[in-house]
């Protein structure tokens, strides 16, 4: 019987004046989590890290997940990525597999605006708390103080 | 017998194939799916190469807990949602300086998400409070103690392959 299989990939971005301007990050089932920060603002340079994490973050990375119940919901509803950019949201946790895209969200405005307002709602606050944790991660590993 | 390792190009230059490859096996595994994501059109993702990391004690080569760039590094939860700083702060001030607290908020409910991170300088004081404080209680309620970082799988596992 495998073990519970997890996975988890957040990437949110869009081309323009500046390049490719993106940032994503990666939680593979090994602990291992990547994140990467692209921008050529400035003339700017990629930032990727990467370290292994405990189980026991991937344990909480689990928990948040299930509480947000985002593997219930569905993403058909959802603005379509746009010229002003793209989300995406891929989670692999027992055996299911979810694969997201969505256009940026600007605020709550947007989502309540949306067709599918609770399922982007969802959505919108994983992934403020996604990016709370791997920055804190990442910050704090790196000693990457914040401006 | 020929030595594999490269030891000149560290974490810097690492094709992690293995790790690819287990990932897109993982993905092929799940039976339910969902979302617009399937059927191609990933022109966002550019193929990310050279991810730098904390250098890992090369002398160590066992697993275990992997120190942080300026100290050893803590991951708390089963935090109180009601919890305060200060409540982790005089808990985990008793086994050395902290360097570092996060803290992070539930951004719908504004209570605690549940975590901590905790930094210590050294190894001894993170662990000895990793030892005392796992399985205590904070605000009545239970908390468990881990290293937040660890070291990978050993170096020597991954070989270079020609294909």
């Amino acid at each position: 019987m495998p073990k519970s299989e997890f996975y988890l990939r957040y990437y949110v971005g869009h081309k323009g004046k500046f390049g490719h301007e993106f940032l994503e990050f990666e939680f593979r089932p090994d602990g291992k989590l990547r994140y990467a920060n692209n921008s050529n603002y400035k003339n700017d340079t990629m930032i990727r890290k990467e370290a292994y994490v405990h189980q026991s973050v991937l344990n909480e990375l689990k928990r948040v997940i299930e509480d947000s119940e985002i593997l219930q919901e569905d993403d058909s509803l959802w603005p379509t990525p746009d010229r002003v950019g793209r989300q995406e949201l891929e989670i692999v946790m027992g055996d299911e597999h979810i694969s997201f895209s969505t256009s940026k969200i600007g605020s709550l405005v947007d989502v309540n605006q949306s067709k599918d307002a609770d399922g982007l709602r969802a959505f919108y606050y994983l992934v403020q708390d996604l990016k709370c944790l791997v920055f804190s991660l990442i910050g704090l590993h790196f000693k990457i103080k914040p401006i | 017998m020929a030595d594999v390792l490269d030891i000149e190009n560290q974490d810097e230059f690492e094709f992690d194939e293995d790790g690819d490859q287990g990932v897109a096996k993982l993905k092929e595994k799940a039976k339910k799916r969902k979302g617009r994501g399937f059927g191609g059109g990933h022109e966002a993702r550019e193929e990310i190469k050279g991810y730098e990391a904390v250098d890992a004690d090369a002398a160590d080569d066992e697993p275990g807990p992997q120190r942080s760039v300026e100290g050893w590094i803590l991951f708390v939860t089963g935090v109180n949602e009601e919890a305060q700083e200060e409540d982790i702060h005089d808990k985990f001030a008793e086994f050395g300086e902290i360097k570092n607290i996060h803290l992070n908020l539930d951004r719908r409910t504004g209570f605690l998400k549940g975590y901590a991170l905790v930094e210590y300088e050294t190894f001894k004081e993170a662990q000895a409070a990793l030892e005392k404080l796992n399985e205590s209680e904070i605000l009545g309620q239970k908390i468990s103690v881990d290293w937040c970082f660890v070291k990978g799988p050993k170096k020597n596992k991954r070989e270079r392959r020609r294909r």
